[in-house]
């Protein structure tokens, strides 16, 4: 076995909270170590930034957000904390231990302080067709066009989300041609619409961005709002995508690439198999991890920053990944954490628009649940709703019987692509709680590590 | 939910693969039985373990039962139906890879054939390479003497078992036989007053003439607090990884003499690792502990009998609360106190003796001779 590495602060994940927290961190004399399986830092919406920003032809069409994240992301570069890239944590213990495998080995260290900001996944959109080959999410959509300015004519977006317009808008800069959008956030606002866009208003340049990019998309597209019973058809390949419009009126479009996008929620593997508390957030429909104010977990020294910890976007996420490594030095220094308050004063703002896009933006049941029997929900087992709704009739109380009695979420994702559809299908068939209902339970390894790694980490002294 | 009153003449608590197949062959022989359970059946060690139908190994003490056992899992469709097919014979070998293993086996077939067993015999190399092709002709050996695959042990017949459905079809075969079972029902306090045992749960009470203690690892617990005396079971969380789906390349489940490894691949392609290792566990939170780089050992000895495993993605690790003795064998026998029968502290061999322990607890329960001695089992054996 390796000798156990040792840094006061580990950071897993490096978006715009753990670049933040990285920063903060080292400048202030703690040993910093991150950890992310990309090749570089960036995280999701900085992806492939200071790739980009080195190489010749610069990716303007990816706009100003975008590249904003190169300032953050060259001061981390030059920062003392040490990135190792393509490290795929594991495990990590309440004793602060961390494991993860980097380019087929397994490594072992040992943490003052751990802070998780492993960032946000879709939320995955199940509907008929959705695991034919030609059928992607707009976020891989968005990585193909950040990691090789690569993109594809005559495709179809399908869904909502602030996500969902900044993409359409960077595959039309970029000059693609879009087949249509079609929109499945309902049409008209709501009253509670109308009250959670005042504290909006605090921040009008988001407001103002997202009805750009809105106005935009209808204008340069075939633009279709207001979709319900989106299904995807085709033998082997997708072929052609059907929906009714607002006004009741089916279409049927044919298109061999089809983007769907439902929002994001919090990626949970690592905090849940951790054990670390969490609660439902019915506002938006996921996991949160528990914390206080600084982001401490359940579990005294384990922290969490940035979308991981509830759907704020990158600017909050820079905040809070701050605020985590402000509380974290200030505790190891046995120092005052008031400059972690004070920035809290300013995360606020970064985080008015939030509630607004909660509700404008929330998945209506049948983007959750799909209404079609056959419609596939366990993607690694092949498991329709059919199949999962019989499993569920035998009478269980939550996911993880279901996992026994139907092989639901056993596979490879690790119940990722079907585990929140299962937990709802759950909770409404025994009209019960999502508290009640629960989540898979999560163990590691949440990252699939190979039988050699492992082994690599065997003791050489054999045993009997 | 309000208290009721239930009157039974047989109670078996604790719904593993013990207490559904007491509660079947109760109930198949007419006997009025309730099964009570705190959380699902098979929710711990009996539906989670490594599903290994093996009698390769054994105490000598305990192959008798061992052998009852294997004759009712190769008849199990008639006693659970549809649900025996979760069970896959083939066969089960533990090879030597170095000196102080091969001295063992052969030492382990001589034993054997004294004491008048044939299930269990040694293969030269020749014989094994034949079985399994796919075994690495080198054994990469970081550090050990040798290296080189010897031979092995091998019983025909053992194999594996989906074990959640194992217990399942237990279950089942007792309710259609007309056993009653009740999830969710945990037993806080178990009393012996005028002939009869009072049960205490948290959905309500129960009444009955002979308890079955089935309780797996929770099972010294309840005995202590019904008045029995100290019995020394301590849990533990033995853990297991399973991989993404491989090729087939293995028809047996495999063993190493002399070192942790249980080895098979299932018919989906996925290869289950584990053996020997264990983390805590917690009984009174219901927690199994997993700690993955304690896996490593048995994940360094699959790869080095097939070299191709240390490609295969591991997708989940996982452990189970089991019960275990000092001595390493199960406690079947009656208590001291009257209608009191007790059959737990498998100590992580439980799984393929759970067929005839049924019969066995059954047995003890209606006054009748079982199958083969329980003696080296019984709950006095710790009482100085
Ligand atoms: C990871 C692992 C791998 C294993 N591999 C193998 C193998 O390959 N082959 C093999 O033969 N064996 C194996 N075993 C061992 C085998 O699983 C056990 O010996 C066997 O399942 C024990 O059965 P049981 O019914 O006694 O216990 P359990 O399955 O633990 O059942 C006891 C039940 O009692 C319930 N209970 C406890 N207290 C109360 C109460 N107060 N009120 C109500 N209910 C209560 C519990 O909830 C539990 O469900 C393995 C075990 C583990 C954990």
């Amino acid at each position: 076995m390796n000798a156990a590495l040792h840094y006061d602060l580990i950071i897993i994940g490096a978006g715009p909270a753990g670049m933040s927290a990285a920063i903060y961190a080292s400048k202030n004399d703690m040993t910093v170590l991150v950890l992310d399986d990309q090749p570089a830092g960036g995280g999701q919406v900085y992806r492939h930034v200071m790739q980009n920003a080195a190489a010749q032809n610069k990716a303007q069409f990816l706009g100003s957000d975008y590249w904003s994240g190169h300032k953050l992301a060259d001061e981390f570069t030059r920062s003392s904390a040490s990135l190792w890239p393509e490290s795929r944590v594991w495990q990590i213990t309440k004793e602060r231990e961390v494991f993860f495998s980097q380019k087929g080995k397994a490594h072992r260290a040992q943490a003052g302080a751990i802070l998780i900001a492993t960032g946000a996944m879709e939320r995955p959109m199940p509907i008929t067709g959705w695991t034919l080959p030609g059928v992607m999410t707009i976020g891989a959509a968005q990585t193909m066009l950040k990691t090789s300015h690569s993109g594809v004519d005559g495709a179809l977006f399908v869904g909502s989300g602030p996500l969902f317009y900044l993409t359409i808008w960077q595959y039309l800069n970029a000059g693609f041609d879009i087949k249509a959008v079609i929109d499945t956030a309902p049409g008209k606002m709501s009253l509670l619409h109308y009250f959670w866009a005042l504290p909006a208003l605090l921040q009008p340049s988001m407001l103002i961005k997202g009805l750009k990019w809105r106005s935009e998309i209808r204008r340069k597209t075939h633009y279709i709002s207001g979709a319900t019973a989106v299904s995807i058809s085709g033998d082997s390949q997708a072929e052609a995508l059907s929906f009714t419009d607002a006004s009741g009126k089916q279409h049927r479009l044919e298109a061999e690439h089809i983007f769907l996008h439902q929002g994001v929620v919090p990626s949970i593997n690592l905090t849940m198999a951790t054990e670390l508390e969490h609660r439902w957030c019915p506002r938006q429909l996921c996991w949160h991890p528990k914390t206080d104010i600084f982001g401490e977990s359940s579990v005294q020294q384990i922290f969490v920053a940035g979308d991981g910890m509830g759907i704020a976007g990158a600017a909050a996420a820079i905040s809070s990944g701050k605020i985590a490594a402000m509380r974290i030095t200030a505790k190891a220094r046995g120092t005052s954490s008031l400059n972690a308050v004070f920035q809290m004063v300013r995360q606020v703002q970064k985080m008015a628009i939030r509630p607004f896009l909660d509700y404008a933006f929330k998945p209506a049941d049948e983007w959750l649940v799909p209404h079609d029997e056959n419609a596939i929900i366990c993607r690694c087992e092949s498991l329709t709703k059919a199949d999962i709704t019989k499993a569920i009739t035998l009478g269980v109380s939550g996911p993880n019987q279901l996992k026994s009695f139907s092989r639901a979420g056993m596979g490879r994702c690790q119940g990722r692509m079907c585990g929140l559809t299962i937990q709802k299908m759950i909770t409404d068939h025994n009209s019960q709680s999502d508290d009640k209902t629960g989540y898979y339970r999560l163990r590691p390894p949440i990252r699939p590590l190979t039988v050699g790694e492992l082994a690599a980490l065997a003791d050489d002294t054999p045993t009997s | 939910m309000t208290p009721q009153h239930h009157k039974d003449r047989v109670i078996i608590i604790g719904g593993g693969i013990q207490g559904c197949a007491a509660a079947y062959f109760l109930a198949k022989r007419g006997q009025t039985v309730t099964l009570l359970e705190k959380d699902n059946i098979a929710r711990h060690a009996s539906g989670v373990n490594a599903g290994g139908v093996r009698r390769l190994g054994r105490d000598l003490a305990e192959i008798p039962l061992s052998l009852a056992a294997m004759d009712i899992w190769n008849h199990l469709s008639d006693e659970i139906g549809d649900a025996a097919m979760a069970f896959h014979p083939s066969f089960y070998v533990k090879v030597a890879i170095d000196e102080p293993g091969h001295i063992a086996g052969m030492a382990r077939a001589e034993a054997l054939q004294q004491a008048g067993f044939q299930h269990e015999v040694w293969l030269d190399e020749t014989e094994i390479r034949k079985r399994i092709p796919c075994l690495a002709r080198n054994i990469s050996a970081k550090n050990m003497a040798g290296g080189e695959i010897s031979g092995g042990l091998v019983v025909e017949g053992d194999g594996w078992a989906i074990p959640w459905r194992i217990v399942r079809g237990f279950a089942d075969a007792a309710v259609r036989n007309g056993a009653t079972i009740t999830e969710h029902c945990h037993v806080e306090s178990l009393k012996r007053q005028n002939n009869m045992w009072q049960i205490h749960t948290n959905a309500g009470d129960f009444e009955a003439d002979i308890v079955v203690n089935c309780a797996g690892a929770w099972a010294a617990d309840l005995a202590r607090q019904s008045g029995e005396p100290d019995l020394p079971l301590t849990a533990y969380a033995p853990m297991l990884a399973v991989t993404e789906r491989r090729p087939q390349i293995l028809n047996a489940v495999m063993g190493i003499l002399g070192h942790t490894l249980s080895l098979k691949q299932l018919d989906t392609g996925q290869f289950v690792i584990g053996g020997g290792v264990r983390a805590d566990a917690d009984i009174h939170q219901n927690e199994a502990g997993l700690s993955i780089p304690e896996l490593a050992t048995s994940m360094y000895r699959a790869a080095q009998l097939f070299p191709d495993i240390a490609h295969a993605k591991i997708i989940r690790c996982w452990s189970g609360i089991e019960g275990y003795m000092p001595d390493n064998l199960p406690v079947i026998g009656r208590g001291n106190q009257d209608g009191l029968v007790h059959g737990f502290g498998f100590s992580a061999h439980g799984f393929q003796l759970g067929p005839a322990v049924g019969e066995a607890l059954a047995d003890l329960v209606m006054g009748q001779q079982p199958r083969t001695s329980l003696a080296a089992f019984s709950p006095q054996r710790f009482s100085a």
